[in-house]
Order: C-alpha cells, then structure tokens, then sequence
C-alpha cells in the first residue's frame, strides 16, 4: 500500500498543484469582491497561502520511502560515476567476472554432482549394499550374499540387485543390428527405484526366477528411437542376440540411471547358487526410522552368519555393512571436488584483495570529492553507504559475468576432459543453472562486494576534512594508512597466488610423470572395440574359443592388421580379482596363498599389446580345451611370490574358495611376461595372471558373458582410425552378425584413464595463471602509483644528485621487500595446504622441492618484472618538471 | 549526524484540524478554499487555518480512506477538486469527536469549571 503511494507520488503531485492554483484563483475572487484590484487581490493570495512549494514538499514527502528513494539516488550516482572511469571500472568488473566465475564453474559441478538429491522417490533411504573389509569397503554382490541381504527384513523395506550392464546385448532381428546396454536386475528393482511406466507393467516374481521365460523392460529412449514410440510395443517380440523376447512394459521418461541404460532383463537367479564371485551389486531402502548405525549392526550379524554358512568366503576381518546410495554414486569425487572449491575461494579472496586495491586509488584521487561531499553535509554514514553501493554493483555485474562465464567455461572443461565425475550426463549435460548456482553466484557476488568494498569505504570516509580540502589536488597523495593497508593487501596477493601456484605445479608435475609412466605396452596404432556375447551359443567355452578363431582368422586377412587380440579386459581396464594357490605351498591360516588381477586372453594378446614375454613361452593357438593347462603370470607376480624360487616349476590354482564356477585343476605356469598399469597410471603394477580363454571351463565363460563384453584388439601398420569399417565389417562376418561398439584406439584409453588427473591439473592451472596475474597486476598498480605520488621525492633527490640506479633500486628494494614477504607467508600456507593435495599427487611427496624452490622463485620474478616497469618510470623523472609539478 | 527532522509544530493540532475538517464536510462536499473559509468564519475567525497545512491534511485523509474526491466545477465557475465524506469517514468522525468532548471535559475538571 506504501508502495503503491509511492510509485504514484508523481501524479498526484501535478494534482496537488492544479488544486492549490485553484485554491490561489478562489483566494483572488473573494479578494476581488472584497473590492481589491486585480493585482492586489492575486498579491493578497499568494501571500496568505505562502510558498505552494511548501505543502507540495510535505505530501511528496510523505508519499516516499526514503530507502528506496536513497538507494535510487546513491545507485544513479554510482553509475555516473563508474561510467566517468570506464578503464577502472571494466578492469574491476573482469576481475571479479574471473574471480566469481571460477567459483560458479566449481560450485555447478558440486552442485549436479554432490547437493542435488538423486531423482528418485524419498532417496534418502536408499543404501548401497557394501563388502567391508581391512582395505576399505566396496559394492560387489553373489547370490549367497543377496540372498542374506534379502532376509533382513528388520532394516530393509526393499533389496534388489542390478548390475552395470556392462556386457551390453545385440538388438537384431533388423538390417543394423546394435549394441545396447541391457541392465540385469532382481524384480523389486522398478518399485525400489520408483521408476515411473509409460506402458505396460514391470516383471513379475515368477518372469524373475529360472525358467521365467524371455521377457524384457523398455527404456522410454530405446522405445522412442528403435520402435517409434508405437503404444502397442508392449505385448510383442524383438530379438535380443537372435532370441525372442516378450516386451512387457516401457518406462517412463527421465528415469535415471548410473550408468545408462537402454533396456533391463531379470536376473533368474537360481537361489541355491554357491558362486562366491562378485557379478552384481545390491541397493535397499531402509525401513522408516532405521539409521545407517542401526544397519550396520544388523549386517554385523548377517555377516556372521554368511561366514558360518559358507566356510572360507568371508575372512575374518571382512564384513556387511551399508552406505547411502548418492555417497556410494559420488565416490571419492567428494574430496576433490572439495579441494578445487578451496581453491577457487583463494583465487576470489585475491581478486578482491585486487579490487579493494583499485578502490583505495579510486578513493585516493577522489579524496577532494568526498571531502566536499562531506563539508557538504553528507554524513558518513551516507559516504560509506554510496561507497558501498559503488562496490555492489561491480560485483552485482561481475557476478552476473562471472554466471556467464563459469557455466559455459565449465562446460567446454567437461567435454575436452570429463574427468569420470558421476552423475554429468554425457559431456557434463547435467552440469546446469538452477536455483541453487543462481543463488550461490549472488551471495558470493553480495559478500565480494562487502569484502573489497568495506575497507575502502570506511578508509576514505576517516579523513581530515579541512586538510583534504586545503591541499592541493595533485598532491593529494595516499595517507599512510591507507598505504600500509595497500601494502598488506598486496603481500596478501602474493602469498595466496603462490599457494595456488605451488598447488598447479604439483598437479603438473604429477601429470607430467603420469604421461612419463611406460604403460607396460606399446600403445600405438591399436584399435580396440566391445563385442557382447550375451547369446546362448556363448554360454560355453567351445563356442566362444569358436568365435576367437573365426574372427582372429579374418581379421588377420584385413589389410594393414598385423596381429589380432581377444580378451576379456583391455590393459588399464581393471580386471577380476581372483585368489590363487601356489600348488605344494603351505598358506598357514590364510583362505589362499595369494590373489591377482584375472586375464583370460586369446593368444595374440601379448604380441598385439607388444608385452615383452621375459621368460619362457607365449600362448599359441593350441593352447585350447583339449590341451594341458596353463597359466602366464606378470612381472610383479614373479617378484612378490617367487623372491627366489622359479615360477615356471609350479603350478597355480586359481579361484580358490569362490565357488564351483571357478573350480578348475591346477595350471601350469608357462611364461612371465612385462607389467602393464592395469589399475590406472599412478597405481604400481599388479601381480597378474593370464589365461587361454579357450581354456576357461564354461560356468566361468557364461557368467564372464553376463558380466562383460568380449573385447578385440588389433595392431595396425597404418592410421588405426581408417580401418575401423573393414574391422567392424569383418568380426560381423565372422561371428555371424554381431555388431561391435565402444570403439576407441588404445591411445584414446589412455587419455581417458588420465582425465580425472587432467581435469585437475587444467583446472588448478587456470586459477594458478589467474592468480598470478592478478598479483602481478596488484603489486604493478601498488608501485606505479606510489611512484606517481612520489615524483616530488624523487626529483628532488635527483636534483640533490641521486643516481637513476639508485632511485631505481629503491623502487625495486621496497616492492621486491612486499613480494618477498609475501612468497614467505606464502611458503608457508602452501607447506599446510597442500597436504590436502597429497591424495592426488603422483610419484612425489606434497612437500615436492621442485615445486617449493622453483614457484616462489617464478612468482619473484614475477613481481620483478610488475615492479621494474614502475621503477624505471621513476628513473625517468625530470627533477626540473617534477619540481614545478604542483 | 543522521537527518532528525524537528517535530511538526502542532503535532497535538494535527489530529485537531482532521476532525474540522471532516466535520466542516458533513454539510456535503467542497473543496479546499471552502474548507478553510468554512473553518475560519465559523469560528468567528478564532482559528486560522494555516494552508500550508491544509492540503497535506487532506491528501492523509483521502488516503486513510475518510475522504474521497473528484473534479469538478466551483461556485465561482472555476475548476475545482472536491472532497466527499465517505462512510468511514463518518465513523471516524464521530469517535474523535467523542474522543475531544472527553478531553475538553477532563481538562475542564481540572482547570476547576463545573461539570453542568
């Protein structure tokens, strides 16, 4: 109501006016027939009524709000004022666009990946099934382990396993047959997910158990770009690896999965199953009013349990317990993310030490301004509110920049390098404005603002009016207070620019040794791709050695393929881990004498990779199903079991205590072969093992089916790109019509595998260089202007017969003595800060002398260089102009 | 240093000239010059009404509601805004008149005059 009194304040003013001329014309009339002459009469009237301006001041008065009105007037001014010093306000603006958009970049990928709750219904509930153990806990499922999950229906609403469905499925029974990702999952995963149906219904028990028959679940996508959208998909048949399968339901769009998938199969586990490998994992939800706590003690006792029922499968330290879905999801992002936001907030703590730096100069030269303002009658509280706002609104609009800014620079950083964050959707897709990064981007923008333009503000507004308005305006130079504030916020600068600085080199050097690691294997000119087997021909080992052959054979004859690969997993993929027993070797109390990444191979494997075989010999062709077993084991291996003995005497078990899927005889060890990095880049070489896929028994084959695509490489005498149609084109010959996806050049992978380590160090390196430059830029304005204010000083000295190098090393001598005080704090904060680094370092201490002597030492000459510009410029100074220069 | 304003003289008035003012019309509409000729003459010119005051008073009113207005045409031919009672208005009227009666009457009993 106020407010509406106040927007039409104009209106009824000009009313306000045509009454009182009214008013002043009755006046005249009576006056006239008093007898008084026209002149006289207005004369009369206009001085019984006094000033019309009067009353006109008290209405206009009462209408307004003198917040709004005050604030409208400072906001005015302001902007006059900033557009009156256009070089100093787009400066101030893009500093802070810099400072803030960083931290807008960061927090949208904070804000997708670790805030947002996941899409599904009450999702705090929802727990993630976890092996715990001395190494740490992981996800990992076997039915004997589901099946005591599901019993606990004390803590649980709802238990359903899934799997990642990463073996993928042929879609056939079409002219272009395609890979999609098929998720296998037990029947209470739709309802425990809340996953909406746009048609048809989900699986039932019974579709769920073995011998349930082919049925299959639609994803909304899937639907849409394979079948049309047609409503009347549910009820008929498409072709999965050449079998029909019964399409019972479609779900809803915007169902989420991580990862994604296209269509979903029930498991049909068979529930007296003993297999002890981990092919799936479990979620739940818990029931209302249970604690993780309170879960976790319960699982204690499963766990219990399970080591009763199943002797050797779960040692002693090992247990159950539970974590929330979105924290199992997010993984150790949590900790990185966390350090890039600690970053971001140094870069804007220095562009606002910058900007407050340009605000004092700005102060200073308006000093007389102010002051007049103040003779004025502006009280100083209304200077430091007009101050104020002027900071407010370059932050306001560097914010909005900022906004601007960091989204679309996160975006071009996630797609050149996804850096394997969860939940960003396909090339950081998900990484979007909401309410929360607007939201954020304007608090910090507000606090920015207060935080350079607080000091500033109350500096300016203590100040001596009659001797501020008795000097003279060129010599109206910097208070000492205001220098010493000046100099602090400088050393400032400097200290937080080498923190940041020192935190770039570290991650450049760790990813320069990363790029200088051997991966163990030559990783040019391979071409690799996923075939899926999922199919019923390959649920036996003969049918799967079958494949190899045909398409190792074909291959072969494809021009520029030199040598032909099939594995079940690539180097740098992680492999399976399987226990092992060293046949003659006691294990004391242990369940197994040891245990190592699993890789059952063809037998080009090694020559395609280029492995070095060490000692004895390779796999050949014959090494199949009728031949003896054999085993090859890597380097690492070798040393950790065999420090002085000869492996090529023993013999391996292998998969011990995992079930009778993976019970087989004993295998010869045949061959050593070099490492390779099959953790990731930074991970020491595992001990590994090698086996003929053509030897596997066949449970192992089926269930490796399930769990995983068939994986083909080829080594290449030219460019791998340009033979990616006739490899394609000649494994679907040779394995009757399967299509082949995920083709990427093994040169690629390794990139891939370094994304995360690349994302970081880009990152760090954008805000170190930006750092750096605005410390530069601080530490540069700081000189120039004090040599400015100095050019009396100095010319007199010159005048005295100083010498220009000694009026230069002066110059020097007093801004190297800031810089250097602040590259000591600086060293400082950076020997504690970077601890929280060490996580993330390779193949170097956080304390890395290289990057403690060589950054300071690069942010010095820095600053040498921002000073000498100045100091030069004072050499410069012509006594005789400087002397006249008031 | 902050901008205090002295307090409107006749703060104790203010309420005062409201109430003669919706009382002056009661006998119908008028407009401002009306208004203060009314006052004056019917207080046999005891009470000046100061104009500068007159016209903030009458927008307050309008305002709160007690008063409405238009344009129209004045006795004199003249262009003129009148103001109207309005139901609210009355009301208010009458609670302050009641409120002067009593207070006139509590001073009266203690400057020592008869209660008649």
């Amino acid at each position: 109501m106020n407010f509406e009194r106040f927007m039409d304040r104009k209106r009824k003013d000009e009313e306000l006016a045509e009454e009182i001329h009214s008013h002043l014309a009755h006046e005249q009339d009576a006056n006239a027939a008093r007898g008084l002459s026209p002149e006289e009469a207005r004369r009369q009237a206009n001085l019984k009524f006094g000033n019309p301006r009067g009353p006109r001041e008290r209405v206009w008065r009462y209408r307004s709000l003198p917040w709004v009105e005050d604030a409208w007037r400072d906001l005015r001014f302001v902007l006059r004022s900033l557009g009156k010093t256009p070089g100093f306000t787009a400066i101030a603006i893009l500093v802070i666009a810099v400072g803030i958009g960083v931290n807008t970049a960061v927090f949208s990928v904070i804000n997708t990946v670790l805030l947002k709750p996941l899409t599904y219904p009450d999702p705090q509930s929802l727990v993630q099934l976890m092996n715990t153990g001395p190494q740490g806990s992981f996800p990992g499922a076997n039915v004997p382990k589901f099946n005591i999950w599901h019993q606990q229906s004390g803590i649980f609403q709802q238990v359903s396993g899934y799997d990642w469905g990463g073996a993928g499925t042929n879609l056939t029974g079409g002219d272009n047959p395609e890979q999609v990702q098929a998720i296998h999952v037990t029947a209470g995963y739709f309802s425990l997910f809340g996953a909406p149906l746009a048609a048809g219904r989900t699986f039932t028990t019974a579709e769920d158990s073995p011998n349930g028959g082919h049925v299959v679940v639609l994803s909304y996508e899937l639907w849409q770009s394979r079948f049309g959208g047609k409503p009347d998909i549910v009820g008929r048949t498409i072709q999965l690896d050449g079998q029909p399968y019964l399409v019972v339901g479609v779900i809803g769009r915007g169902f989420v999965t991580e990862p994604v998938g296209d269509l979903w199969l029930p498991f049909q586990f068979d529930l007296a199953s003993r297999d002890m490998a981990h092919y799936f994992t479990v979620a739940a939800r818990l029931k209302p009013g249970i604690t993780l706590p309170q879960a976790n003690a319960q699982l204690n006792l499963a766990a219990d349990q399970f080591r009763r029922t199943y002797a050797g499968a779960l040692g002693p330290q090992e247990g159950f317990g539970v974590v929330s879905l979105q924290e199992s999801i997010v993984g150790d992002t949590r900790s990185s993310l966390l350090v890039l936001l600690g970053a971001v907030g140094l870069v804007l703590l220095i562009a606002c030490a910058n900007v407050a730096n340009l605000l004092l100069v700005r102060a200073s030269a308006r000093k007389r301004e102010l002051a007049t303002r103040a003779a004025l009658g502006a009280g100083r509280w209304q200077i430091v509110r007009q101050l104020l706002c002027e900071s407010l609104v370059l932050s306001l609009t560097g914010g909005f920049l900022g906004l601007a800014l960091g989204v679309a620079g996160v975006r071009l950083l996630l797609s050149i390098s996804p850096a394997g964050l969860p939940r960003i959707g396909e090339n950081g897709s998900a990484v979007t404005i909401d309410g929360n990064v607007l939201l954020f981007t304007f608090v910090v923008s507000v606090i920015t603002g207060i935080l350079f333009g607080i000091v500033p503000a109350i500096s300016a507004s203590r100040q001596n009016l009659a001797a501020t308005l008795n000097e003279s305006s060129s010599r109206s130079g910097l208070g000492f207070r205001s220098g010493k504030i000046r100099s602090i916020l400088v050393i400032s600068e400097m200290a937080l620019a080498l923190v940041l600085v020192i935190g770039a080199a570290l991650l450049i050097r760790t990813f320069v040794k990363l790029q200088a690691v051997d991966p163990g294997f030559d990783t040019n000119n391979v071409l690799t791709m996923s075939m899926s087997i999922s199919g019923d021909r390959f649920q036996k080992t003969a049918g799967v050695a079958q494949v190899i052959r045909d398409g190792t054979e074909r291959l072969n004859t494809v021009p520029g393929v030199t040598s032909t690969a099939a594995t079940c997993c690539l180097p740098l993929h992680n492999a399976f881990g399987v226990p092992f027993d060293i046949v003659g070797r006691p294990k004391g109390n242990a369940p197994s004498t040891g245990g190592g990444g699993y890789f059952s191979v063809s037998w080009g494997y090694f020559e395609t990779f280029k492995i070095p075989l060490l000692r004895g010999r390779s796999f050949t062709e014959h090494d199949d199903g009728s031949a003896p077993g054999v085993v090859m084991i890597n380097e690492a291996m070798a040393k950790q079991y065999w420090p002085k003995g000869d492996p090529l005497q023993d013999r391996l078990l292998t998969g011990v205590g995992m079930g009778p899927v993976f019970a087989e005889p004993a295998r010869q060890i045949v061959g050593i072969v070099g490492d390779t990095h099959d953790g990731g880049l930074g991970r020491d070489p595992l001990p590994t093992m090698y086996i003929p896929m053509a030897q596997m028994p066949d449970a192992e084959i089926a269930l490796n089916s399930r769990v995983a695509p068939l994986w083909w490489a080829v080594r290449t005498s030219v460019d791998p790109h340009t033979l990616v149609k006739p490899v394609s084109a000649a494994l679907r010959q040779a394995s009757g019509g399967l299509p082949v996806a995920h083709i990427h050049t093994m040169d690629e992978l390794v990139v891939l595998n370094t994304s995360r380590e690349r994302f970081n160090m880009l990152l760090l390196t954008i805000f170190g260089a930006s750092a750096l430059l605005m410390a530069a830029i601080g530490v540069y304005g700081l000189m120039a202007y004090s040599v400015q204010q100095r050019t009396q000083e100095l010319g007199i000295r010159m005048a005295l017969g100083a010498q220009a190098s000694s009026i230069r090393n002066m110059v020097i001598r007093q801004g190297m003595t800031l810089a250097l005080i602040g590259v000591v704090i600086g060293i400082g904060g950076a020997f504690w800060l970077t601890h929280f680094l060490a996580s993330f370092l390779f193949g170097m201490k956080a304390l890395d002398p290289t990057a403690f002597i060589v950054t300071p030492l690069l942010l010095a000459g820095v600053a040498l260089i921002a000073i000498w510009i100045p100091a030069r410029r004072a050499t410069r100074v012509d006594p005789m102009t400087s002397l006249r220069f008031e | 240093m902050a901008m205090k304003k002295p307090p409107p003289a006749g703060d104790i008035l203010q309420g005062t000239l409201d109430m003669l003012i919706l009382r002056t019309l009661v006998m119908g509409p008028a407009h401002g010059h009306t208004i203060a000729q009314v006052i004056e003459h019917t207080s046999e010119n005891a009470l000046e009404v100061e104009q500068g005051s007159l016209y903030p008073a009458l927008h307050r009113l309008e305002d709160r509601g007690l008063l409405s207005s238009e344009w129209g045409v004045s006795e004199n031919n003249r262009k003129a805004k009148f103001y109207r009672l309005t139901a609210k208005g009355r009301k208010e009227l009458a609670a302050a008149t009641g409120r002067w009666r009593q207070m006139t009457r509590a001073i009266g009993l203690i400057l020592g005059e008869s209660d008649e």
